[in-house]
């Protein structure tokens, strides 16, 4: 930084780089003048020695100080080494010949140089330039979001142009938020940054105003090199940012659509199925209450059971259709806690004893299995889902079967709910989790199609995965639930016990 | 405690406070309702009733307010109602002194059976005579000897194992929340420490239950706690 600041003061004098070029000839020359020899024929090696203050001026100063020093060169070498010394006189030919070449070789050379010296610091700088700019492009590529865009704008603008410090302001407009980012450079903490910054350079699209980037540097100002690199930076952090808007304003677009279309599919779907259980229980409670008809013990306990199983059927669905909705507003958020999978199960299968009545149930999860931190709520309704999805899917009598295992590479605990209903055709594995989605014809099996979208959801929103799975002989479910979350370090029973 | 019990419910559904009335008064209940917390509240301080049953949602405050003003000056045990969707509300409740809950659709049976239990606990608080010797099934807990035994034989225990099994037998058939159990058995600052509770509950599972994978003793209470279940 220290050198980077004196050559940016000496950018502030143009004409210090003459002084220095006549500086260092003058220094070569009471450098060599004691090797002086008294019979004057050593100036034709001195006259190829004077090239390298001329070569050295061209390379550190460029074209017109290379030239200065030339013709300083030549003066010095006349004035000093040429007899008779002390005057600007020639007296032989053959020195003034050697002289003349000198000055003809010094400014050729110092020119040469100069000229290979400039067009390789320019190329320096433009791969500079480019560098940074490829840099920055790459980086704001890949990004979706507008206060990285920022800070990677306002990052690369402060190592780029070794600024002090850099802001990049983003407007508020038209349902985005305002961003600001300010990044400052660590090693000048010391130095006092101005009130004004050196530069400003507008985010300007096509469509207006966004915002804009400040660039503080000290008092040296910003060469075109770095102006134009500066205003690169801006239009393409104004094209990234655009990109980001446009794709945020479509998925927004899509999102309502989708949204939309949820709720008239769920509202066909709801309605119909909420009318079966309420047709049901209508039935039979007018059937008992209507005097025309004596109703015997058995008759009675039948309708009435027929009620209970209704308006089990019917909260059941409704729970579904919360928890759906929970999972379309993206507000299903799992209050986890410790729980024992083996109890979840238990009370699951409490919930749906009516429904399981015609089947075999095999359950094999241990309560020694690790605890699990989930909401036990939502895996709760997880297993009810899909042992009512089982339950409809499978012919009576069949058996359904709940497995649980603790996979310890994974660090997972995985559950099997397989039951001996029929294959689904391999391309609709993953379809059945869709919403609405039903393998069989919708007169046949009653449902919403809702229970295994919402298991999906929470499932995935526990970061655990579900899947469905055609086994030899029927058909399964598997899902796996992480054992370790944020602030839920896994333990085994045995570690709690001993603490 | 009179020969007809006062039950006062505080529900604002006009059809939950009809069947109710109906069904409780059949039962040789003594029933008042009130629609709003401010109406209930004025009930139960003119005409002290023997047990309420309160609805979390209600319209001019929340039922875990209600729930909190009658501790002030009553210790009448209180059946929190709820639906399914308000877990977290309940367990406040349960925390802040209510007795018990039910989830709307609920039983009538099941009711009745909370509204027994919690009449019982309440009798047994009052005339602070309570029974040292609990049965369940044929597990037997002597509170005072510090024993429990199973057909006679003693069954041996750690000792945070018997005050937990003491805690929940001396609350018999009422529900006890994670964190009431946490705080008394193990310390307050423990509260939150579910896991020690899941553990030990497998631990007296597996010494009293005859399926501890299907326990019949101490019951899950899903997200709440658990429950203490006695021969009765």
């Amino acid at each position: 930084m220290i050198r980077l600041n004196l050559f940016h003061k000496l950018r502030a004098f143009p004409g210090l780089e003459y002084l220095l070029a006549i500086l260092m000839t003058g220094i070569f020359t009471l450098l060599v003048l004691p090797f002086r020899s008294d019979g004057g024929q050593d100036h034709t090696i001195l006259s190829l020695l004077y090239l390298l203050p001329v070569v050295l001026s061209s390379v550190l100063w460029g074209l017109g100080p290379g030239a200065l020093a030339a013709i300083a060169s030549f003066l010095a070498l006349n004035y000093f080494f040429v007899p008779p010394y002390y005057t600007l006189l020639v007296h032989r030919t053959q020195d003034f010949l050697v002289l003349i070449v000198f000055l003809g070789v010094s400014i050729v050379i110092g020119q040469l140089v100069g000229r290979v010296s400039k067009s390789l610091s320019e190329t320096t700088a433009r791969e500079y330039e480019a560098t940074h700019l490829y840099e920055l492009i790459m980086r704001l590529a890949g990004m979706q979001d507008e206060q990285e865009i920022v800070s990677a704008l306002a990052e690369q603008a402060l190592i780029t142009l070794h600024a002090e410090r850099v802001d990049v302001l983003v407007e508020a407009q038209g349902g985005f938020p305002a961003r600001q980012v300010r990044l400052e450079d660590r090693s000048q903490i010391d130095v006092e940054v101005a009130s004004t910054p050196t530069r400003i350079a507008p985010l300007q699209s096509t469509r207006g105003f966004l915002g804009e980037i400040k660039v503080w540097r000290g008092d040296s100002r910003l060469s075109p090199a770095e102006e134009r690199l500066l205003n690169t930076f801006a239009s393409q952090g104004v094209l990234a940012l655009e990109r980001v808007r446009l794709s945020q304003t479509a998925s927004r677009a899509r999102l309502l659509e989708d949204s939309d279309k949820f709720k008239s599919s769920l509202l066909s779907s709801v309605s119909h199925e909420l009318r079966t259980p309420l047709a049901t229980i209508k039935a039979a409670v007018t059937s008992l209450r209507s005097g025309t008809v004596e109703w015997d013990t058995d008759a009675r306990v039948d309708l009435l059971a027929a009620v209970e199983e209704e308006t089990d059927h019917l909260n059941l669905l409704v729970g579904n259709l919360l928890n759906m909705s929970r999972i379309e507003a993206g507000a299903l958020k799992p209050e986890r806690g410790w729980n024992s999978l083996a109890e979840i199960v238990s009370t699951a299968l409490d919930r749906t004893r009516q429904q399981t009545e015609k089947h075999k149930l095999e359950v094999d999860v241990s309560p020694d299995l690790p605890l699990v931190p989930v909401d036990y709520f939502q895996i709760e309704q997880v297993f009810i889902n899909l042992i009512s999805n089982s339950t409809k899917y499978s012919p009576e009598g069949t058996a359904i079967t709940i497995y649980a295992s603790h996979l310890v590479d994974e660090n997972v605990l995985k559950v099997m709910v397989s039951n001996q209903g029929p294959h689904v055709a391999p391309e609709n594995l993953e379809r059945i989790f869709d919403k609405f989605y039903r393998v069989t014809a919708a007169d046949r099996v009653t449902g919403a199609g809702l229970g295994l979208s919402i298991c999906k959801g929470i499932i995935e929103a526990h970061g655990g995965r579900i899947w469905a799975q055609n086994l030899d002989k029927g058909f399964a479910f598997n899902l796996t639930l992480p054992l370790s979350w944020e602030g839920f370090a896994h333990r085994s029973m045995k570690e709690v016990m001993d603490e | 405690m009179n020969a007809q019990p006062h039950i006062l419910v505080i529900d604002d559904e006009a059809q939950i406070l009809r069947a109710l009335r109906t069904i409780l008064t059949a039962k040789q209940f003594k029933v008042s309702v009130a629609s709003r917390g401010e109406e209930g509240l004025t009930l139960a301080a003119a005409q002290p009733p023997d047990l309420v049953i309160l609805d979390l949602s209600l319209p001019d405050m929340d039922g875990v307010e209600v729930c909190a003003r009658l501790r002030e000056w009553t210790q009448v045990p209180i059946i929190i109602l709820s639906v399914r969707e308000s877990e977290r509300d309940k367990v406040i409740a349960l925390d802040k002194g209510a007795d018990d809950y039910l989830t709307k659709p609920f039983g009538i049976e099941e009711l009745l059976a909370r509204i027994r239990v919690a009449l019982r606990h309440s009798a047994q608080t009052l005339g602070t005579q309570k029974s040292q010797i609990i049965d369940a099934g044929s597990i037997v807990i002597d509170l005072a000897l510090h024993t429990v035994t199973r057909e006679g034989e003693e069954i041996k225990m750690t000792a945070t194992e018997f005050k937990l099994l003491a805690y929940l037998a001396a609350n018999a058939g009422r529900v006890l929340t994670n964190r009431s159990i946490l705080s008394h058995v193990w310390d307050p600052s423990e509260a939150d420490r579910v896991e020690y509770l899941r553990v030990y509950i497998r631990q007296l599972r597996k010494k009293l239950e005859e399926d501890p994978d299907h326990p019949c003793i101490i019951r899950n209470e899903p997200g709440i706690g658990y429950r203490f279940m006695t021969d009765e």
